[in-house]
């Protein structure tokens, strides 16, 4: 029981004085009343005295009742009373509306008809049921909670705001998009109304491990009936073989969301060209993984397929970009290749070739080809143009300009060895892990230049594109150290860096991507980029990379080394963000529309019933006594006015 | 036709199909056109008989004479004239309601319209304590204006007595005839006797109680000072349910016993509440009272 206009205290005062007032009245009008008849024969019979009056007393009683009775629901109308208490003060409400992408999925037995309509129709149905004098925040709900309207007097924004929501890519947050919602209401200043969530509660399993739900006191849920069968593409991922050069893994996992086993066909198309079909089946809740071998060292589009179709169109297709696969060339002139050869062999990105030292051009390589040139205690009368390795060069005093550095001395068995830390050359080389026995001490006064150095000096620089190696790595006891291969790769990243850099794609779903980083990484280097060149907000944490992506886009994650290592890896989120589980709402909260009888309903308007039952009872006061009260004065009169003529 | 403020014209027009109705033949009275048992100079042919010497010459039936050989005598039916008198209460318990006053002037208006039209002689009587000065009309519609006139210019004063009233209409009005009362007959000394005078003397009577829709159930409750509108008496009293119901029950009596005294001399009774319109009135209770046909 409320009165918008006056205090119950100040309705009865009111009345009182109003009451008090009426009764005086009532007592000094009617104690005895003049009346002219035409005779008095009638009024007393035979025999029988007259009836005894009585004064000072209320005589019509329901006429004062009627009276009083009127005048309280007349100022019960001007202070507007309703019923229901503080309830019916303004309340802020906030509808969070199920936007996930799980909700673009087709209703069975409803043609044309989405889970997003039902949760639209649901929250329509809600908001016809608000009072018009709440305020309503709509809340798109999907990964991210994003308010559609403010808080809306004008209800019919509010529905536009619901007409206008469609599916999003993500799945539901729901822990994040009450604690939105909460947050949003503490902050109104106004009476907390309800938090309505419409949709089928889908949530991921990463959410529902970990869900703390906010304390909200007024939460209602509006579920959608959702007896969908779906299997759909969980993820697409592609990387290069490590067995075959040339050849990509592409592992398709697949889901079943439905209560019943599937059996789907996945097919793989590169450049619309059919590659392979593989048959699963997909126990009910359960992830089934196949593999596609793609081999192909061009850049193109993998496109996976799942048959047959269902429900939920948008996760049976997913298309992954692949990058082509680069080699570098390395020219190896030397003598002894076979010394050689294994080192370079092990790698499927390099392209080896060896000449003798009398085939030795100093023409580069292709334009648009990495390469590489390793000169094997050669000492060419011409410097190769591009990156050089120059394996223990001989000095030779007629050298001259030819010579990369100058040779200060040779010494065996020179102690001291020590890698310059810090460098992409030195990454993973140990001391302990090399034993010279002769080696070449460079004349070099620049410590930038210095690879590794001994007691004497320098044994291994680099200057531009040429290193020099002041000993044999290929020869004597360094050639079973560990130290060689770890050298000849880092060498070979450092001649083509974009040739080993370790290419992942996949294609993943819209929403929050984590991405493994080496803990190495230097977080300054990260970059997150859309194919548009957009930076996306990101955040490092516990050895990954993590960000949000809203809507299906291709990712890039940039990622570099403090020495100098780049990683790439490129996600094409095309696939929607499933769920994993659907919610149970905890027991005790408020479910489904709101009936007639909820108490979100404001109670109805009563001042104008009130005011029409008031000016009722008077009226009828006034037909059933006042009106012959009228009559009676013109009767007085009209005898008087007679007399008096 | 004339143009009476207190009846419209639509209403007038609606009268002329009436007549007024009695029952008693007066002897030695001609004119008026209700039927008689008495030959005479009529209008309408009655009988033959034959010719007598010293007979109206113009009488004669010369077709027959011419076929016959023989005298006839045409005979035509004496249309009596039976004097009308109208008495109307002009007393204060008449205006307790003005509306009750209102309504008998129009009556008596209505009721004096049907006799002019059918060329009976009109007297209108006021009366209250005494018979006041009259007025005779008669000789067709066109006299009704003055009578309409003298109507409105009637105001009620005076307590009631019937038989001051009746004693001095008998010593003044000898010749018998219809009388029409047209009252509340609310006098203290009671009216059954002197309106027995009335019947007593040969003239038929026809009595038209008014009465407001007051008088009979009376709406009011609680204290109460009464004051009677003729004789200024004072009643203290406080009127409940019972009261009401005990009064009604007195006021049926009392209209039981006017029509007791109307009927028991071959008369005519009729009792109208105020609130019924004149037209229920006159075209449906006078009708079926006998008084007007």
């Amino acid at each position: 029981m409320e009165f918008l206009n006056l205090t119950l205290g100040q309705v009865l005062v009111t009345f009182g004085a109003v009451a008090a007032f009426s009764v005086a009245l009532y007592l000094l009008d009617r104690t005895r009343r003049r009346q002219v008849v035409a005779t008095l024969r009638f009024w007393v019979n035979p025999g029988q005295p007259a009836p005894v009056s009585r004064n000072r007393k209320i005589q019509q009683k329901t006429s004062l009742l009627l009276q009083l009775l009127g005048m309280l629901l007349l100022l019960l109308a001007i202070a507007e009373f309703q019923f229901g208490g503080g309830i019916n003060k303004r309340r802020d409400h906030v509808l969070i509306l199920d936007t996930s992408a799980w909700m673009g999925a087709s209703v069975p037995g409803r043609a044309n008809a989405t889970l997003m309509d039902l949760a639209r129709a649901n929250a329509i149905a809600w908001l016809r049921a608000v009072p018009p004098s709440d305020r309503v925040l709509v809340v798109r709900a999907d990964g991210l909670a994003t308010p559609a309207t403010a808080w809306e007097l004008d209800h019919k924004k509010a529905v536009r705001a619901i007409l206008e929501s469609s599916p999003g890519a993500t799945a539901l947050n729901l822990t994040q998009n009450l604690e939105f919602a909460r947050a949003m209401q503490r902050r109104s200043g106004a009476t907390s109304g309800e938090i309505v969530y419409s949709g089928p509660g889908r949530i991921s399993s990463r959410e529902a491990n970990n869900m703390n739900l906010p304390v909200i006191p007024a939460l209602r849920v509006i579920p959608v009936d959702e007896p969908v069968e779906n299997s759909g593409l969980r993820s697409v991922g592609a990387r290069r073989s490590e067995t075959a050069p040339g050849t990509w893994d592409v592992l398709v996992r697949v889901h079943n969301y439905g209560k019943t086993g599937r059996s789907v066909n996945v097919t793989l198309n590169f450049g619309k060209a059919p590659q392979g079909l593989h048959q699963l089946n997909v126990p009910p809740g359960a992830d089934q993984e196949t593999t596609f071998q793609l081999r192909t060292k061009a850049a193109g589009i993998v496109e996976v397929r799942l048959y047959p179709q269902d429900a939920f169109a948008l996760d049976n297709y997913a298309a992954l970009e692949i990058p082509e696969q680069r080699t570098l060339h390395v020219v190896v002139y030397s003598d002894n290749p076979e010394a050689i050869r294994p080192a370079l062999a092990s790698d499927p990105r390099v392209n080896a070739e060896f000449r003798t030292r009398a085939q030795y051009t100093p023409a580069g390589f292709e334009k648009g080809e990495s390469g590489l040139v390793i000169l094997d205690r050669f000492h060419p009368s011409t410097r190769p143009p591009g990156n050089t390795v120059w394996i223990d060069p001989p000095w030779s005093a007629s050298s001259g300009d030819n010579q990369p550095f100058s040779i200060k001395e040779r010494t065996d068995h020179p102690d001291g060895l020590r890698w310059i830390p810090d460098l992409p050359l030195t990454q993973g080389l140990r001391a302990r892990n090399t034993q010279l026995e002769s080696a070449s001490i460079f004349d070099s006064t620049t410590v930038s230049d210095r690879i590794a150095e001994v007691e004497k000096g320098a044994v291994m620089v680099a200057r531009g594109n040429t290193i020099a190696i002041g000993f044999n790595p290929f020869s004597g006891q360094m050639r079973y150290e560990l130290s060689t291969p770890i050298l000849v790769g880092n060498i070979l990243h450092w001649a083509a860096p974009e040739v080993f850099r370790d290419v992942d794609v996949a294609t993943q779903s819209a929403g929050s991507v984590a991405s493994p980083v080496p803990a190495t990484v230097d977080r300054n280097s990260v970059q997150v980029l859309t194919d548009s060149g957009t930076l996306l907000p990101f955040n490092v944490h516990d050895r990954s990379v993590q960000f949000f992506v809203g809507e299906p886009a291709r990712v890039r994650v940039l990622a570099a080394s403090p020495l100098g290592t780049t990683t790439e890896r490129v996600f094409s989120l095309t696939l929607p963000e499933m769920w994993d589980t659907k919610w149970t709402p905890p027991t005790g909260i408020r479910k489904g529309i709101p009936a007639l009888t909820d108490s979100i309903r404001r109670s109805t308007i009563l001042w104008p019933w009130l005011t029409l039952a008031g000016l009722g009872l008077l009226l009828a006061e006034w037909i059933l006594y006042g009106s012959q009260s009228t009559s009676r004065l013109h009767v007085v009169k009209a005898i008087h006015h007679r007399e008096a003529a | 036709m004339p143009n009476a403020p207190l009846l419209d014209r639509h209403f007038l027009e609606r009268l002329e199909r009436l007549a007024l109705r009695w029952q008693k033949s007066f002897a030695g009275l001609v004119g008026g056109h209700n039927r008689s048992r008495f030959a005479g100079g009529g209008q309408e042919f009655l009988d033959h008989r034959g010719y007598h010497q010293g007979d109206d010459l113009r009488a004669v039936n010369w077709r027959a004479y011419m076929r016959l050989d023989k005298m006839f005598l045409k005979l035509f039916q004496i249309e009596p004239r039976v004097p009308v008198r109208l008495l109307l209460d002009c007393s204060k318990s008449m205006a307790a309601n003005p509306e009750k006053f209102d309504y008998a002037r129009r009556l008596a208006a209505s009721l004096c319209y049907v006799g002019l039209v059918r060329h009976d002689t009109f007297e209108v009587i006021p009366f209250a304590d005494g018979i006041q000065e009259a007025n005779i009309c008669g000789g067709g519609r066109h006299r009704f204006t003055p009578l309409s006139n003298f109507l409105e210019a009637l105001q009620p004063s005076g307590d009631t007595s019937f038989l001051k009233v009746v004693r001095r209409f008998l010593n003044d009005y000898p010749q018998r005839g219809l009388v029409i009362i047209i009252s509340d007959f609310l006098d203290e000394a009671g009216c059954d006797k002197a309106i027995q005078y009335i019947a007593d003397y040969g003239n038929e009577l026809f009595l038209i109680q008014l009465w407001a829709p007051e008088d009979r159930t009376p709406p009011w409750t609680g204290e109460l000072d009464l004051t009677d509108a003729e004789t200024g008496a004072q009643l203290h009293i406080h009127v409940d349910s019972d009261a009401r119901r005990a009064y009604t029950e007195q006021f049926d009596k009392f209209a039981e016993s006017i029509k007791t005294v109307a009927l028991r001399n071959d008369g005519k009774y009729a009792g109208i509440p105020t609130d019924m319109p004149l037209d229920d009135a006159i075209f449906g209770t006078l009708i079926h009272a006998r008084g007007v046909a």
